[in-house]
């Protein structure tokens, strides 16, 4: 790790001056930052905690939408989104305990890693990304493996997600890591159904738009027969490649659609 | 049998420390003020080495030292780490190509050091080997398991090392051409990486005549000897010492450069040193284990049983020869080549190739599992294909109880064994006769399920000599000084206990002291699952020995004949005399006639020969065709430990064995990229089992007691990884057989079994 300063505000509007420093960097629950550092990959001259700052952290429920603060730690969420089980199923399944108590959505989201779940969740949902400055859809926010629409010290103090009739997050899990070698979360909502898989492919998270289709006329695993992805532009590494992440797209997909009920 | 006495579950006196964060590691006790210590490695696989200026580093802020190759020679260091080559079929012995302690002239593997810098802190460290400037003209890197290709050293042809042969060529190769049945099968071993919890470290200290090098590993002599030999040092002035070290499972038995830099840097500096390797210096830089592949043909009579077995095995060494690696997959293989059948003629031939890949050497089990590993996967193959039961093809086969003690094809000789009544044991506790309903359901959950059985022995390695020095001490206490070295096996627990049963004296009475050069002369440390039985057979002499004096002692005190004497384990009984003197009694009173020689007692013994520990495994897996993922659903192991000290740690050896076994078989996976990079040097990448991939094991023991040592024991600590790798890999393809598939290797992980699913579709 090399020599960095830190400084610990308590409201958004001061962590977003702090960040206006070249080479600031926010750190929230550091799950994926302090590795990062600790391998000399990253040297920011600063980094600006969001963890004192109170105002973005919780779960609330109102009128059909789940919102989640940017500072919610994973262990929160599996705990306190109740209304949207899907969702906190997906929180409880991240990492481990010691990840679950530290690592946010606010950093899983901003970091857009293409094998982690909430971003199948997000995306899935159509939520709503809420930074200092704006509120982005989701289908305008991820733009590709570690890509977003944030810019540069802009802050996700907020995620909201519109609650679905059913849905079901499936993981299947990289041995190792334990992350999402391919994850399909499926959202069943009045006006369709929406499908976004992660760890699969080579632009992160995507909607499978020709499963949403068969789904919405008939949402039943059988609806999906015969569909597949391409596994072009399918991540292929020393855990699979890009033929095996496509079929498991299909199998998953299946099996959420079945766990959704 | 008298002699044993007390076999007692005792729990392990030390896990409160470990769990409890007070384990007094490497890293917990180094010296005030020590400088810590960074290495800077190869990046790159096989080059020639260009340049190399850490003039900069040497100025950077903190520095004290950097030291490269050249320094180490200008200082009259030997530089070379020794090995011992195995024997080659034409009486010459395999290859030494110089294995330097920092890179000179070329470098060989990903991690190999090249300079080490001492400095403040580790950053300072860190920091200055970024100022590093290593300039190289890269080369092929050779990968293949396979003779041939860029030679890795210049001098050794066709990067051959060794070429290794035991047995009969020509009666086995008669043997097949007669045979009524002949089986073969391509029997790949995937390499592994270690991961000890806690990773290699060490830290030394010069006092201006003597050096102390602490470090984590497996006995301090064969360190010892080393670090006098490459400092130019006698060895009356090397001490080494190794606290509780966080598990070592062969890989910390032999030198490593880091050590003998750090005490070369302590000499020039006066100054300690620290040195902790981090995960991925760990992962890129710790000797391998297993990674071989074999070619082996079993021949069969009409009536199925075996008349000649032959292998031709390709086993990887890395880029050099670590300590003993020319040995595993040769010697120590051929050791249990025939496992537990009646097999006179055969033919093993190994050939140790060199490879521009971390060192290879041993690992839990060291060339047993491997070779048991073959021959269980050929017991199976050849049941199917003969297309007969495979627990009926191992009994036909079995060497019968009436033809122990049995000479092995090998060399080996087998004291005793009952494999039959293992076997039924194991089939009646893992509930064979259920399978059926079993793979019934599974089969109704979409699932393909697979039972697959491992009947393995195992020959007890290491020094047959141990050594133990028993102390009375001045407050009343006594001290126990062992030969051998705890990895975390729990020896302070079972070798007090041992003592305590033996003596009368209180267990919390007696302090145990291991791995110090200093305080002990000689031992034969942990490694070929030998401690318990070595250690506690010189306990058994010194006990003797004290006891002959101790009657020795009261005869003259009291005025009796000696053979008025006698002690229980417990008390001296004194015929005609009231007084009945606990041993501390003895000794207290010694102490006080100042009989200095009754209060310290050395012994020396060497067991009378070698055990062999068997036992049947049955794991039984489920599969999900759709995704390729295996789960390990049910597993029993019955062994034939013989007599055992302390039944719930020899359980638990077994335990950890399978775990490890099962990781091998089902997630650990080393993978290097063409240009020699390895992709899997962290935990993300690298898949170790954790405790939810496995199930309950299921164990019991059928004991035979060993006619080799007085207490009748046999080793247990590498026998649950030599059992576990060929059950499940036997019950995976069990499951798989179905499908059509019929070449399965290690690792099974979900993705290399959805590609043999699809690949036989
Ligand atoms: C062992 C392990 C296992 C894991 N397993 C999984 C898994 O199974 N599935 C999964 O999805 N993830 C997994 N993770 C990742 C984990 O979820 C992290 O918590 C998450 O990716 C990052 O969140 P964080 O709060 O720790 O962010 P940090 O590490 O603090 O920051 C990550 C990045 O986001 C930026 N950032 C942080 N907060 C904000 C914000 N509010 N606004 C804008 N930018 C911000 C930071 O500047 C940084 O670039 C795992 C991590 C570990 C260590």
């Amino acid at each position: 790790m090399y020599a960095f300063d830190i400084e610990r505000p308590t409201t958004v509007a001061e962590a977003v001056a702090a960040l206006k420093d070249e080479d600031a960097q926010a750190l929230s629950g550091g799950q994926t930052l302090i590795p990062t550092l600790k391998q000399r990959l990253a040297s920011p001259s600063k980094l600006v905690s969001l963890s004192g700052i109170a105002e973005t952290k919780g779960v609330s429920a109102d009128g059909g939408t789940v919102t989640v603060g940017g500072g919610t730690t994973h262990a929160a969420v599996a705990a306190g989104a109740s209304a949207y089980p899907a969702l906190a199923a997906l929180a409880g399944g991240i990492g481990d305990p010691a990840v679950r108590n530290r690592g946010t959505i606010g950093g899983s989201v901003a970091n857009n890693d293409p094998a982690a779940c909430y971003p199948a969740a997000v995306l899935g949902s159509g939520a709503t990304v809420v930074t200092n400055a704006r509120e982005i859809a989701a289908d305008d926010y991820f733009q590709g493996m570690f890509t977003t629409a944030l810019d540069e010290g802009e802050i996700i103090t907020a995620v909201k997600f519109p609650v679905p009739e059913k849905a079901a997050y499936i993981k299947f899990e990289q041995p190792a890591s334990r992350f999402a070698l391919v994850g399909v979360f499926v959202a069943k909502y009045a006006d369709g159904v929406r499908v976004a898989v992660t760890g699969a492919s080579e632009e992160g998270v995507f909607r499978w738009t020709e499963a949403e289709a068969a789904l919405s006329g008939n949402f039943s695993a059988g609806a999906l027969d015969g569909l597949s992805v391409s596994a072009d532009g399918m991540i292929s590494d020393l855990h699979g490649t890009g033929a095996y992440r496509a079929h498991l797209v299909a199998v998953l997909t299946k099996r959420a659609v079945a766990a959704a009920g | 049998m008298e002699k044993f006495g007390k076999a007692q579950p005792v729990k392990r006196v030390e896990d409160v420390r470990f769990l409890t964060g007070q384990g007094r590691y490497v890293d917990d006790i180094v010296p005030e003020g020590a400088l810590f210590a960074y290495m800077f490695r190869s990046p790159v696989a096989h080059a020639t080495i260009t340049g190399l200026n850490v003039d900069d580093a040497r100025s950077a802020d903190g520095v004290h030292l950097v030291l490269t190759a050249q320094d180490l020679l200008d200082g009259g260091m030997d530089i070379t780490l020794d090995s011992t080559a195995a024997p080659n079929r034409d009486g010459t012995h395999g290859a030494k190509p110089e294995r330097p302690v920092l890179a000179h002239g070329k470098v060989r593997f990903v991690g190999e050091p090249i300079a080490m810098i001492f400095a403040e802190t580790m950053d300072q460290a860190k920091d200055a080997a970024e100022l590093i400037e290593f300039d190289y003209d890269e080369l092929p890197a050779h990968l293949g398991l396979a003779t041939g290709g860029q030679l890795v050293h210049d001098e050794v042809a066709e990067n051959l090392a060794y070429d290794y042969g035991i047995g009969d060529e020509d009666a086995t190769q008669k043997a097949f051409d007669e045979a009524a049945h002949v089986v073969s099968l391509d029997v790949g071993d995937n390499r592994i990486i270690v991961n000890s919890m806690e990773p290699r470290a060490c830290f030394a200290e010069w006092d201006g005549s003597r050096m102390h090098l602490c470090m984590g590993g497996q006995g301090v002599w064969g360190i010892k000897t080393n670090v006098a030999r490459m400092l130019g040092l006698d060895p009356e002035n090397v001490r080494v010492t190794q606290p509780d070290v966080g598990g070592g499972f062969g890989m910390k038995s032999f030198p490593y450069p880091e050590y003998f830099v750090c005490c070369f840097a302590a000499r020039a500096l006066g100054k300690p040193v620290r040195w902790t390797a981090d995960r991925t210096e760990s992962m890129l830089t710790d000797n391998g284990g297993r990674d071989l592949t074999s070619l082996a043909e079993l021949a069969f009579d009409a009536d199925h049983r075996i008349t000649a077995y032959r292998i031709k095995t390709i086993s990887n060494l890395g880029a050099y020869n670590s300590g003993f690696g020319q040995m595993i997959q040769s010697f120590l293989f051929a050791r249990v080549m025939p496992g537990v059948y009646d097999i006179q003629t055969a033919w093993l031939n190994v050939l140790g190739v060199y490879t521009n890949t971390t060192q290879v050497d041993a690992y839990r089990g060291a060339g047993r599992p491997e070779a048991i590993y073959v021959l269980e996967r050929m017991m199976d193959r050849s049941a199917r294909e003969l297309g007969v039961d495979p627990l009926e093809l191992r009994r036909k086969n079995f060497i019968p109880v009436a033809k122990f003690p049995y000479q092995t094809v090998t060399g080996e000789n087998y004291d005793v064994g009952d494999f039959n009544r293992v076997l039924d044991r194991a089939m009646e506790l893992g509930d064979t006769a259920g399978y059926a309903g079993r793979k019934a359901t599974s089969e109704a959950a979409g699932k393909l399920r697979g039972m697959g059985v491992c009947y393995y022995i195992e020959s007890i390695l290491g020094d047959p000599d141990e050594r133990v020095q028993v102390d009375f001490e001045e407050d009343g206490g006594v001290a126990i000084y062992v030969g051998t070295q705890s990895n975390g096996q729990g020896h302070e627990t079972v070798f007090t206990q041992f003592l305590a049963d033996q003596t009368g004296i209180p267990a919390d009475k007696i302090r145990f002291v291991q791995g110090d050069s200093d305080l002990i002369a000689k031992g034969g440390g942990t490694g070929g699952s030998r401690s318990v039985t070595t250690q506690t057979n010189v306990t058994l002499k010194a006990v003797s020995d004290i006891v002959t004096a101790y009657t020795g002692y009261l005869a003259d005190k009291f005025g009796v004949d000696e053979d008025k004497i006698s002690f229980d384990d417990d008390t001296f009984r004194i015929e005609g005399s009231n007084e009945a003197p606990s041993m501390l009694d003895v000794a207290a009173m010694a102490r006080d006639d100042q009989r200095e020689d009754l209060l310290s007692f050395k012994a020396v013994d060497e067991i009378p020969g070698r055990s062999y520990p068997n036992g049947a495994h049955i794991a039984e897996v489920e599969i999900d065709p759709e995704t390729g993922k295996v789960t390990l659903d049910k597993y029993t192991v019955v062994d034939d430990f013989g007599n055992m000290i302390n039944p719930m740690l020899a359980e638990g050896q077994v335990h950890g064995g399978v775990a490890q076994g099962a990781g091998q078989a089902l997630s650990e996976h080393v993978v290097y990229d063409e240009d020699g990079q390895l992709l899997t040097a962290t935990f993300m990448d690298y898949a170790m089992p954790r405790a939810n991939d496995l199930p309950f094991v299921a164990f019991d023991t059928e004991p035979v007691p060993s006619t080799r040592n007085p207490m009748g024991m046999k080793g247990c600590g590498e026998a649950g990884t030599v059992g576990s790798m060929a059950s499940v890999a036997n019950a995976v393809q069990d499951a798989l057989w179905d499908r059509g598939i019929r070449q399965v290797d290690m690792p099974f992980t979900p993705h290399r079994v959805w590609q043999m699913l699809t690949a036989a579709e």
